[in-house]
């Protein structure tokens, strides 16, 4: 360690702090990160351990209660399975997960991961508080799960479009818009054409077209892109409802869709209990599971996967090297829009009900928390979304059965949990750098 | 390859940027391209990239006329670019960032094969010797190091042309003596080398032959040789430059601004400065160096009230500072040149007269109860414009449409109009014209002068050892060596900017 010379004057201070070099050898950006981290993963580890102790309190609270389950054991609608569960067995195995994620965060700490823990332990939990309120009455699950998965399919879609633009570096507020889009002009084609594939065509469509406007208005324009996004959604509602009403309404013809028949894989689809939840369903979750997966694997190990994420990282790095960002964000958000309208078409196509105003009722919102909790990842977007869905199925269970207790509560929790993500407390999610920026070609 | 280009010219609404400009390079060759700021180096350098298109002239590679519509055709002809704020995707390693562009690929869906990709670095960076780990995250790499990356990018597309803009602007003078030997390697292996700088010394260092520019048009060509620091520097401004600031032996008094183990938290709360110890007496110079980005910005922030000082104790004249709001801080006699005069030193969008008074408008001299006079302002803001030689058409003028040598004048003279015991002045001379430099230096030396305490902190060794008695490095966030001016040399001075204390 060097000290200064005394300068003339003889008043020179020790220039040099007195610890060693070497040893504080860091960057102090990061450093600055791994700080942060460090914070995040004792917030989590705090979170974890409040939830455990929740967990425990309950389960000491539930013992000599029965939670009373019941499946359909071969197609939905045929004979049922029951079986009861003390509460307190279920809350038990939540407050050991609970415990074991605590312990495991606290030991392991930024390197902990948490999304895969959470996503192991949130279905239990949900089951457990089911449980909980189902108050001596019956839940069937089967209708739970399918209910949980149609909920899913079109936000975890929506979602997979909302990573493939914010990816390639626009931002896609309109999910929303577009998926309700994709439900009615999806509805329509249908009953026009009385082709059940129109359906989700059109959708498609509808959606694509959407979504090279706002590409147009983001990239061409400039417009802020929060801002278009929330025009189309809202511009999308008050269309789509005029529509409705005076023509859908009307002329009801219009509005009586070719559902979606569910298909039954042969010999799977009669296993007892898990057939009908997860080999009789609609083709859309097939062709969702694809999707996802075929994406997963094109974002992160293709040629394609590697410039769209340069484009929203950092375009110019992507420009100077020849490759033509503006086109590249062009036909992200094509993919995109298509993907979105592909869902919409789902809410209007699953059902019996054809359209409704505002069918969608936020799905596409939902999506984005889903982006957001899934770290752009669209199998870990696809897992948040798997959890609403839970969430909601859950809700909608308990208020068919008149539970007591406001089921609400239960259905705010997983954004609650959102919003602990966005404000970065439990864990640093990066964006894409250059999402929302437009991009200066030269 | 041999590169030439022939009598390119390129207008900007109101600005001529390129005026006929003739250069050529060789191979093998290295051509320093010498110019100031808005002397119209950029311009031609996104002509040859394929940014911009000249409106006329032409581009000849090894005789034959080109025209580059978009960046992948310069790129396909053999021209490769360094760009002065690096093009890299942060979050990608080094394999993905040299291949970006042209990946190698396997499969019916063009999966990306990381493996060749891979190979392909390793065997180049072996090659050229230029060292990086391929599976390193660009974020986690010093500038030198991703200064590196840049230049591999280049020759992973072939490049016979190596273009490389203001390339030493980061680094640290042993870091720019590395990228000289990787020049001259590349020149030796027959790659033709643009070099673009305004730093006189190093055309000097590496070229075979130099050119410089001035107003947009070629204003000589020169060899190494047959150059002087001293004429470059005339060619580059038109007239007669000192190149060395004239100042008298400094008559250092009491200490002015005494900082004792002060720490600053940057923005993400990580320590940016630790514990930094110095005083800047009456009557000198501090000058802090070091690289871009190792706490400068923070210490600069603290001290003028504009960040919170989290450890530590500062006192200006005894009395302690800690507390004090800008406004405070200013009127205790601080005057604060920002490092960026675009977003803290002025406001764009309002007149000359009221960025003169924009921190002393609510003293009684130009406002009386709560009403601004206009009269006592103009006559204020008339006499520091001729007196620090501000050429503007009126006082009345947006300070937007002025030159950035003219800007800062009306900062300095701003912060210089008020009893000055403290000078703040971080980077004062960034991205000015000789003149202005030469201009500004010698108002700051005269505030020495007269009695106050001067600090500069500059990322440019050259100011620092023009205008420090005493040179303060500091290298990740701490005060790392404190040398006087007699003691200050290139070597030892470079040598703490890189951490390494002797």
């Amino acid at each position: 360690m060097s000290r200064t010379k005394k300068s003339s004057k003889g008043r020179e201070k020790v220039s040099a702090s007195s610890v060693p070099a070497g040893v504080e050898a860091h960057n102090a950006g990061e450093s600055a990160e791994a700080h942060q981290q460090q914070v995040a993963a004792r917030i989590r580890a705090g979170l974890f351990a409040i939830f455990a102790a929740v967990s425990v309190s309950i389960t000491s609270g539930s013992f000599g209660v029965d939670g009373n389950f019941a499946f359909w054991s071969d197609s939905i609608g045929g004979e049922q399975v029951f079986f009861s569960v003390p509460v307190a067995l279920l809350w038990g195995i939540v407050s050991v997960g609970f415990i074991a994620i605590t312990l495991l965060q606290l030991l392991r700490g930024a390197k902990f991961a948490w999304r895969a823990s959470i996503g192991i332990i949130a279905p239990a939990l949900v089951i457990a508080l089911l449980a909980r309120l189902l108050d001596g009455t019956t839940a069937n699950l089967t209708v739970f799960f399918t209910s949980t998965l149609s909920f899913a399919i079109p936000v975890g879609i929506g979602a997979l479009a909302g990573i493939i633009s914010e990816r390639s570096g626009i931002l896609n507020i309109a999910v929303e818009g577009k998926l309700l889009s994709g439900a009615m002009v999806g509805s329509i084609a249908s009953s026009i054409t009385g082709v059940a594939i129109a359906g989700p065509v059109a959708g498609a469509l509808i959606g694509a077209l959407l979504s090279l406007f706002l590409a147009w208005l983001g990239i061409r324009y400039k417009v802020d892109q929060i801002i278009a996004g929330t025009v189309i959604n809202i511009g999308a509602l008050g269309i789509t409802s005029f529509a409705y009403l005076r023509i859908l309404q009307p002329y009801s013809e219009y509005n009586r869709p070719i559902g979606i028949e569910t298909v039954d894989i042969p010999l799977l689809s009669h296993i007892p209990i898990l057939g009908p939840i997860f080999f009789s369903l609609s083709p859309y979750f097939y062709a969702s599971i694809g999707l996802i997966l075929f994406f997963t694997y094109m974002i992160y190990r293709t040629r394609w996967g590697l410039r769209l994420r340069a484009a929203g990282e950092q375009p110019s790095a992507a420009g100077t090297v020849g490759i033509d960002v503006v086109r590249l964000r062009y036909r992200a958000m094509l993919i995109a829009g298509l993907l979105a309208g592909f869902a919409g078409s789902y809410i209007a196509l699953s059902g019996t009900g054809g359209f409704g105003i505002n069918t969608s009722a936020g799905k596409g919102f939902i999506a984005l928390a889903a982006v957001i909790f899934g770290a752009w990842n669209p199998v870990y977007a696809f897992g948040a979304a798997l959890i609403f869905g839970m969430t909601s199925a859950a809700t909608t269970l308990l208020s068919g059965l008149g539970v007591s207790l406001p089921p609400q509560i239960l259905l705010s929790m997983p954004y609650i949990v959102t919003i602990i993500v966005v404000a970065g407390l439990i864990g640093r999610v990066r964006a894409p750098a250059s999402a929302g920026r437009p991009y200066d070609q030269g | 390859m041999k590169l030439e280009l022939q009598g390119i010219t390129k207008q900007f609404p109101g600005v001529l940027a390129n005026d006929r400009i003739s250069i050529s390079v060789d191979k093998g060759q290295v051509l320093g391209l010498l110019g100031e700021n808005g002397a119209g180096k950029t311009t031609l350098m996104n002509i040859l990239s394929g940014l911009y298109r000249p409106d006329s002239g032409s581009i000849r590679i090894d005789g034959t006329e080109r025209t580059f519509r978009d960046p992948a055709q310069a790129i396909n002809a053999g021209i490769g670019m360094v760009h002065q704020h690096f093009m890299l995707v942060p979050v990608f390693d080094v394999t993905e960032s040299v291949v970006l562009g042209s990946e190698p690929t396997k499969g019916p869906l063009g999966s990306f094969d990381r493996t060749t990709a891979r190979a392909q670095v390793v065997e180049l960076s072996k090659k050229h010797g230029l060292h990086v780990d391929p599976d390193a995250k660009i974020e986690s790499l010093p500038v030198g190091v991703r200064q590196r990356v840049e230049i591999l990018k280049a020759l992973y597309r072939k490049s016979e042309i190596l273009v490389l803009d203001e390339p030493s602007a980061v680094l640290t003078p042993q870091e720019t003596e590395e990228l000289f030997e990787i020049i001259r390697g590349l020149a030796k292996s027959g790659t033709a080398v643009i070099f673009i700088t305004h730093k006189l010394n190093e055309v000097i260092a590496v070229a075979d032959k130099i050119t410089v520019l001035r107003r947009g048009a070629v204003a000589g060509e020169t060899t190494p040789a047959a150059a002087t620091a001293a004429s470059l520097a005339e060619m580059m401004v038109g007239r007669e430059v000192q190149l060395t600031v004239s100042r008298s032996k400094s008559k250092v008094l009491e200490p002015i601004l005494e900082v004792n183990e002060m720490s600053v938290l940057n923005d993400a709360g990580a320590i940016a400065v630790d514990r930094a110890t110095f005083e800047v007496r009456s009557g000198e110079i501090l000058a802090i160096a070091g690289v871009q980005g190792n706490g400068q910005t923070e210490l600069v922030e603290a001290l003028t009230g504009l960040r919170p000082i989290d450890s530590g104790n500062v006192t200006l004249e005894s009395k302690p500072f800690a507390a004090g709001s800008p406004r405070e801080i200013a009127s205790a006699g601080v005057a604060h040149i920002p490092e960026d005069r675009n977003r803290d030193g002025m406001v764009k969008g309002m007149t000359i007269a009221e960025n003169y008074i924009l921190n002393t408008y609510h003293l009684p001299q130009y406002s009386k109860r709560g009403l601004l006079d206009r009269k006592a302002i103009s006559a204020a803001t008339e006499k520091a414009v001729k007196d620090f030689d501000v050429r503007t058409p009126s006082i009345d003028t947006d300070i937007a449409s002025l030159s950035g040598g003219n800007q800062q004048k009306v900062i300095v003279a701003r912060e210089f109009s008020r009893n000055v015991r403290l000078v703040i002045a971080a980077q004062p001379t960034r991205g000015l014209d000789v003149g202005s430099i030469e201009y500004i230096h010698r108002r700051i030396v005269e505030q020495r002068d007269s009695g106050a305490a001067v600090l500069i902190v500059s990322t440019e060794l050259d100011e620092v050892l023009a205008l420090g008695d005493r040179v303060a490095v500091m290298y990740e966030g701490r005060i790392v060596g404190i040398l006087d001016a007699k003691d200050a040399t290139r070597e030892r001075v470079g040598l703490l900017m890189g951490g390494i204390v002797a």
